[in-house]
């Protein structure tokens, strides 16, 4: 599988693998509501509970993707209400590196997102998923998968 | 100090500042005669050396024609022996007197200032006690691939070769027999020789980074190739620079306007024509992945681009190496990703990854790409100023 795969999406059955980085405080609150709140969203998310969008180094996104992630979502909560005071702030340096990073290797934009969710914001995270997983089902799986993960 | 080394000094009565220029020379017959550009650099880090200034005075001992290897010495014969420049020894200081604790003065091309400003940040050296004097720097040469050219388009053996010079865009092999041998680089790089890749893109001419810029630029009239053009950048620099004056080194007079104008004229000159070499070097492309895949399947991961790598202090134990592992059968090396990153901020182009890569990996073009896009938005030029790196800021507004 190589770019003639990239090129052919929509395989059988094919479900996008979303791993989605979300801050203890804000998001992954999020992800918990959107829950709670019966929101539908798709099952191609796996979330990874970090307790501030800070520490999401962008050796985190690197591996997720080397290891087969078809998208990596990092969230946290919105600029001014982080728990640890300016942690998102870092998050969106780190963000600005690894973005120029993944889009000059050339994966596509969708492939990488940034958003930021706060505890209360369940339909937010539920549509966010919803989008990103139509947006991953139309490019195709990622370029970057190793042979044999799905 | 003797009575007539006191009758110098006054006849010098000139107290250096920063942000003037001079035009020097050696007052040293024999430094004059192998140096080029009249030997200043050569004497005046001798004389800094000399006078207690600096403790060691870093300096290329030259092997052969091709090939030197830089020296810390504390020798003052030493420093003046090593009159005489070299287009093809393309190494970079700032790694060698890194983390040694030196009190120190080296020549230095714009991207040897850039890297130890660079280091300077990342507390690796201490700039107080760094003379740095810059040279202007039109481009160095690859050593192997000097010797090829000189067989290949010079039709010249490399042992023959007695001399180099660099004149009017055209690059000078003078062989034993005393003959001259002259291309213009135009032709060369063309064919592929002549200067190394980062260095036609390079914008970095005259080192304004540096304490203290030399050069042969703007030197006009009588003493056209027996002078040096000097503007003092730094209050260090104009240390370094009274120093030399007052121990009796060199000499120095005012420059003519029509020099300070041929300066900045070939200055600009320079700049443009790496603009252009940037733009026809980094054309966009489509299929980048499969690009920087195939770049890099010959990869060994014997780490010499991490190990000369002039911005980079992590020392053996990094992010690049730790989570890299040969095992792993992902489709893009670990290593390479977090450099592309780290680098992305700090890269200054300086080439010395692609000169090292055992496997020939053109590593600086890879770098640069990512870096490039980076710099321009941020507008951070990494080893040009003390700001720092914009990776290690709190916050950033853009």
């Amino acid at each position: 599988m190589s770019s003639e795969a990239a090129a052919a999406p929509k395989t059988n059955g094919w479900e996008p693998k979303i791993v989605a980085f979300c801050c203890n405080w804000c998001s992954y609150g999020g992800a918990d509501s959107a829950g709670m709140g019966r929101f539908q969203q798709p099952a191609s998310a796996r979330i990874i509970r970090v307790m501030c969008s800070g520490r999401i180094d962008p050796l985190h996104v690197f591996n997720a993707f080397l290891e087969g992630a078809d998208a990596v979502l990092v969230t946290g909560c919105h600029i001014g209400d982080c728990h640890y005071v300016n942690g998102n702030d870092k998050t969106k340096i780190k963000y600005k590196f690894l973005e120029n990073v993944v889009r000059e290797l050339g994966l596509e934009k969708e492939r990488l997102q940034l958003n930021w969710i706060s505890a209360s914001e369940g339909e937010k995270f539920a549509n966010f998923i919803r989008d990103v997983t139509e947006q991953i089902k139309k490019i195709g799986p990622s370029p970057l998968k190793p042979e044999g993960v799905v | 100090m003797s009575q007539d080394s006191q009758t110098i000094k006054t006849a010098h009565q000139i107290v250096m500042q920063k942000g003037e220029m001079y035009v020097g020379w050696s007052t040293k017959e024999d430094v004059r005669k192998r140096g080029g550009s009249g030997g200043l650099v050569t004497s005046m880090l001798a004389a800094a050396l000399e006078k207690k200034l600096v403790d060691a005075v870093v300096v290329l001992k030259k092997m052969n024609e091709f090939e030197a290897v830089p020296i810390i010495t504390s020798d003052v014969n030493e420093v003046l022996n090593s009159a005489g420049s070299l287009h093809s020894v393309p190494s970079n200081f700032a790694k060698l007197i890194a983390n040694r604790n030196l009190k120190v003065a080296l020549p230095a091309k714009g991207c040897d200032v850039r890297g130890i400003i660079e280091q300077g940040k990342r507390n690796a050296i201490n700039l107080d006690n760094t003379f740095i004097v810059g040279l202007n720097c039109g481009g160095s040469m690859h050593p192997v691939v000097t010797r090829e050219m000189l067989e290949v388009m010079y039709k010249i053996k490399p042992e023959d070769v007695h001399g180099e010079e660099i004149e009017k865009g055209k690059l000078i092999f003078e062989t034993k027999d005393g003959k001259e041998h002259a291309i213009t680089i135009d032709e060369l790089e063309e064919k592929g020789y002549g200067r190394r890749e980062s260095c036609r893109y390079c914008t970095i001419k005259i080192p304004n980074n540096a304490d203290i810029a030399c050069g042969n630029w703007g030197v006009t009239g009588d003493l056209a190739g027996k002078a040096t053009f000097v503007e003092i950048t730094s209050e260090k620099g104009a240390k370094l620079l009274q120093n030399a004056i007052d121990a009796g080194y060199i000499q120095v007079q005012k420059p003519d306007e029509k020099g300070v104008a041929a300066r900045s004229k070939i200055k600009g000159v320079m700049e443009g024509l790496g603009k252009k070499w940037k733009d026809k070097v980094f054309v966009p492309m489509d299929n980048r992945l499969e690009y920087f895949r195939k770049e890099l399947e010959n990869c060994i991961d014997c780490g010499a681009c991490k190990a000369v790598c002039p911005t980079c202090s992590c020392g053996d134990v990094s992010k690049c190496t730790e989570f890299h592992f040969r095992g792993d059968a992902y489709r893009m090396s670990m290593y390479h990703l977090v450099r592309f990153l780290h680098l992305a901020d700090s890269c200054i182009g300086c080439g010395q990854c692609a000169d090292v890569c055992p496997v020939d990996i053109p590593l600086t073009r890879l770098y640069r790409r990512f870096a490039n896009p980076v710099q321009e938005q941020l507008k951070y030029e990494p080893g040009m100023d003390m700001r720092k790196p914009p990776f290690f800021e709190a916050k950033l507004e853009v």
